[in-house]
């Protein structure tokens, strides 16, 4: 049988092994603390510890906190968590030993922490030292005096302090060695502070355990400047002058110590110069970032052939600090500079790498940046070759960077670069304008460059796009031009251009410019009048030249001698050639029957007298003739006359040639008559003009000789006269052609040689020229 | 064997003897050397937290009189000037260190009883908010902390002398109020003036107690 005993024992196995689940862990990092309260130390007692191993629900495990006062009390208190406190009786047992354990156990075990043993006011955390003043003395700006009030009184133990102070900004304390404070202390004096500094201090207590910290700010007295101005210069040449703008600048001393009121300057110019100082009144603003304030000293015109010295010492409230002094080579004659400067920007900084000159007596290198009108700079020892600029730098501002060479004081040459921080796209593109007026297949474009300030960045190159007639154009050029020809346009068409200006971090765009080209080239149009007007004048001035060469002709032609009735007189002339009898003609003039006496007559035939011409064809061959009506004028102008004369209107003109101009046929044959078939002895009666007398006239026997020889020419060898006939048309038509008169038609030409035939003869002896009457 | 021989056995013997012998003192010694050194320290430790405490409770004495003062009322200032009979001596008697000790232990149990009854006094006469209460309640605990302190100091000194206990404490008969208030500031007054004589005698025990004993384990 079975008993009870047993039966729970199997019960317990069964739980056991239904149960999952740890032993408890062992307690560990078990930390017991007792603050302050007030001016006591309270009888609450905490303590925290850490569990290990695995909880789970099915198998809670519980912790019991055990406190033994030695020798007068035990406390205990249970907690499934991992913390538990105590309450003391009445008072903190101070002075008094503490047994301190805390047990866990579940249904699968129990198991003790460490336990600790000590006096009880190792677990006292008091509060932190209050009243904290800490007074920086005028005669002892580098130690301060820091007083405090203890937490607690001292009769619950000699506290200890810890102090440590770091100036405001910085994340950095310094810490005052331990066994430098002693205990049950309430004031300190700090040592090697930096005078005209502000500090934070901060003390904190320990009876047991670490106070909080405690602290205050306060600012140490000022001292004598212990460092040297930092002076500096900035040079500008001046347009058409030997001569350099020269500023001294300088920054308070590094170790300044104090607010600067004053610097004291003193320029040598001379070997020997013995110059008083000058004091420069600084102003009184102070720099909020850090930054030390820039001063300018001193401003002057320094020819360029001249070296000068300047000497600066700061003054501050207690004291004057070393003197610094800077030299000013004459021009040409500096120190060589470093060699093979590169800036660039890394980490949000910019960088320089040099490599150092051959030069003597190297001190220092001054690195100095530019931008705009804002100088700044920082000194670096001799013996470095990277570095970063300490400055704030602004992003997208163009910087020019220089490494100075310093020889005992002696600036040598730059080396500078220019450089971003940071780069960004500009802000805005160029300005887009025409250089001029464009052409007809081209247009040079010029772009305004992007004001400084705005570029944000170097400018890495132009896209120039333009678009018109349908067609867009892209043309990239570096970003060091300012001008482009557009080429292979269109004439007359609309383009529109604009430009986008480049940096590596983006690109801006300029406005749209649109211009339109020509239709013709310029001096196109020109070129043509003038060429039409060079033809014209050159077209007036042949032809000028031509009448001027044939005014005879033309003036025989044109204006005709018509003899003046008024100054002529009837007289008797009579040839030995019988008459023949003629048939007047019956548009011709009563009296007078028209006798072309040119070559080419039959052209300055009268239209009204060419029918008449067949008929006179045959009466020429008589010994009658007529002298022809304007016979001068056939022979000057006959192609033009005649359509002139036809018209009537220069006939009366006459030439001053006494050409004979018209004799009288005695004839009894009036128009429409019929003539006398018997001939008579003609008496020619002429009019005593002025006018030259034809041969014909004059020597009546030859011309009917001539005349005789002719027309049998004519009829023996009627093929041949024509052909001389037409050879003299061809000359006749050449010469019109020439004079760029009309041609005359065939049967007028064919009428030719008959009346060439006797035109010929007295035409030739007309030719002959005048014959005095 | 002749004598010459048993001589040189029994030389022989009492060298080894007397080596062993030597050993054991020096053993003897060192170990005695070492409880001393311990004794010494816990003797020490003892004297040193006493001292401290006592310190302490003079202190807290000082603010507690202050306190029980302002929360008299008038005329508090002539409360602790006036004598009153059976309040028990702050004077440590005796010779010996032993008897110091035992007196400190005993003068420092004959206080508590009148201690709560001032506490049942001013439970009465103040606030039960009043910071006198809690103060009194504070200072007693720790005068009862010092006085466990003294007896297993006393116990390590002299473990074979029994610390005596203390006769049966004679409280005072009923009192009025204005007794009562004089009856208070004079205990407090006199156990200020006893922890004053506690710190002073302790200070010489140190030196006497802690110090001889280890001349005379030295010596042993």
């Amino acid at each position: 049988m079975v008993s009870a005993g047993e039966l729970l024992l199997l019960a317990g196995l069964v739980l056991a092994a239904a149960a999952t689940g740890d032993p408890p862990g062992k307690p560990e990092n078990v930390f017991c603390v007792a603050v302050q309260e007030k001016t006591t130390i309270s009888s609450t007692f905490r303590c925290d510890w850490a569990t290990v191993g695995r909880q789970t629900s099915d198998v809670p495990t519980k912790y019991t906190l055990n406190v033994v006062v030695i020798h007068i009390r035990n406390y205990s208190v249970s907690t499934e968590g991992t913390h538990a406190q105590v309450e003391f009786v009445d008072t903190y047992p101070h002075f008094m030993t503490l047994e301190i354990w805390v047990e866990a156990h579940n249904m699968l075990g129990k198991i003790e922490s460490e336990r600790i043993t000590q006096d009880a006011n190792s677990f006292v955390k008091t509060n932190p030292p209050s009243d904290i003043k800490v007074i920086s003395e005028k005669y002892f700006p580098t130690s301060p005096l820091m007083n405090w009030t203890q937490p607690i009184n001292k009769s619950y133990g000699k506290l200890k302090y810890e102090i440590r102070f770091c100036t405001s900004g910085s994340p950095n304390w310094t810490y005052v060695p331990k066994g430098d404070i002693a205990t049950d202390i309430q004031s300190f004096r700090l040592q090697s502070l930096q005078p005209y500094t502000e500090y934070i201090t901060q003390v904190r207590c320990q009876l047991g355990h670490w106070s909080d910290w405690s602290g205050t700010t306060m600012k140490t007295a000022e001292d004598r400047p212990t460092s040297k101005p930092d002076l500096w210069r900035t040079i500008a040449e001046v347009d058409g002058k030997n001569e350099r703008r020269v500023q001294f600048i300088s920054k308070d001393p590094v170790f300044a110590n104090g607010r600067i009121i004053t610097f004291d300057i003193k320029i040598q110019e001379q070997k020997n110069d013995n110059l008083q100082w000058d004091t420069i009144l600084v102003n009184g603003s102070e720099s909020s970032d850090g930054q030390r304030v820039i001063t300018v000293l001193k401003d002057m015109l320094l020819a360029d052939l001249r070296p000068v010295r300047l000497c600066v010492t700061a003054n501050n409230s207690v004291g004057t600090s070393p003197m610094a002094s800077l030299f000013i080579s004459a021009k040409g004659r500096e120190d060589p500079p470093v060699k093979g400067l590169k800036v660039w920007s890394a980490e949000g900084k910019l960088w320089l790498q040099w490599t150092p000159p051959n030069g003597p007596d190297l001190s220092e290198y001054v690195v100095e940046w530019v931008s705009g009108e804002q100088t700044d700079w920082q000194r670096e020892n001799k013996n470095t070759r990277l570095t970063a600029i300490k400055g704030n730098l602004e992003g997208f501002v163009r910087y020019t960077v220089s490494v100075y060479s310093i020889y005992s004081g002696r600036i040598g040459k730059p080396a500078s670069k220019e450089a971003y921080l940071k780069e960004g796209a500009p802000l805005e593109g160029p300005v887009v304008r025409l250089n001029d007026k464009p052409g007809r297949n081209e247009a040079e474009l010029g772009w305004v460059e992007i004001p400084l300030h705005r570029q944000r960045g170097f400018i890495v190159n132009y896209t120039i796009n333009y678009t018109g007639g349908g067609e867009t154009h892209e043309v990239t050029v570096p970003g060091n031009t300012v001008s482009y020809t557009l080429k292979s346009l269109s004439s007359n068409t609309k383009y529109d251009t604009w430009i986008n200006a480049s940096t590596v971090r983006g690109s801006a765009q300029s406005s749209t410019h649109s211009f339109t080209t020509l239709k013709y080239a310029p001096g196109e149009v020109e070129s043509i009048v003038v060429g039409v007007s060079l033809g014209f004048m050159f077209v007036v001035l042949m032809t000028m030249l031509l009448c001027l060469y044939k005014k005879d002709v033309i003036k025989e032609n044109v204006w005709p001698r018509i003899p003046n009735p008024g100054e002529s007189t009837i007289g008797n002339w009579s040839p030995d050639y019988p008459l023949k009898a003629e048939t007047p003609k019956e548009n011709c003039l009563s009296g007078i029957s028209v006798q072309d006496v040119d070559v080419c007559d039959g052209k300055s035939v009268f239209e009204e007298d060419k029918a008449c011409l067949p008929l006179k064809k045959d009466k020429y061959l008589s010994e009658e003739h007529s002298s022809g009506i304007g016979g001068s004028s056939c022979m000057s102008s006959p192609r033009q006359s005649v359509s002139d004369s036809d018209e009537g209107s220069d006939m009366a003109d006459t030439t001053a040639s006494t050409v004979q101009y018209s004799s009288v046929v005695a004839s009894n044959g009036y128009k429409g008559q019929t003539p006398n078939p018997h001939p008579q002895q003609a008496v020619f009666s002429r009019s005593e003009s002025t006018q030259p007398l034809l041969d014909s006239e004059e020597n009546p026997d030859m011309m009917i000789q001539e005349s005789s020889r002719q027309s049998q020419g004519f009829k023996q060898e009627n093929p041949a006269e024509i052909h001389l006939l037409e050879m003299d048309q061809q000359q006749e038509e050449e010469g019109v052609e020439s004079l760029g008169f009309c041609p005359l038609d065939e049967e007028s030409e064919q009428t030719k040689p008959s009346e060439g035939q006797s035109a010929a003869s007295s035409y030739m002896s007309q030719r002959e020229g005048y014959r005095p009457q | 064997m002749n004598g010459h021989v048993k001589s040189m056995h029994f030389q022989r013997f009492m060298e080894t003897a007397t080596t062993l012998l030597s050993l054991l003192l020096v053993m003897a010694f060192d170990s005695s050397r070492t409880v001393a050194a311990s004794r010494n320290q816990q003797c020490g430790d003892y004297v040193q937290k006493s001292l401290k405490l006592s310190r302490l409770l003079q202190k807290e004495s000082v603010d507690l009189i202050k306190t029980y003062k302002a929360s008299q009322g008038e005329m508090s200032e002539l409360f602790c000037k006036v004598s009153v009979n059976n309040v028990p001596d702050p004077n440590i008697s005796g010779l010996e260190p032993s008897e110091k000790i035992a007196s400190i232990y005993t003068h420092l149990q004959e206080f508590f009883p009148h201690f709560e009854w001032v506490y049942e006094q001013q439970t009465d006469l103040q606030l039960p908010t009043s910071p006198l209460l809690s103060d009194l309640r504070r200072f007693t605990a720790g005068s009862r902390n010092l006085a466990y302190l003294i007896k297993p100091f006393y116990q390590s000194l002299f473990p074979n002398v029994p610390l005596p206990e203390g006769g049966p404490t004679t409280l005072p008969p009923p009192q009025n109020i204005f007794q009562q208030k004089v009856y208070g500031c004079v205990v407090l007054k006199t156990f200020k003036e006893l922890l004053s004589n506690v710190s002073r005698e302790l200070r010489s025990l140190k030196s006497q107690v802690c110090r001889r004993r280890t001349h005379t384990n030295t010596l042993f």
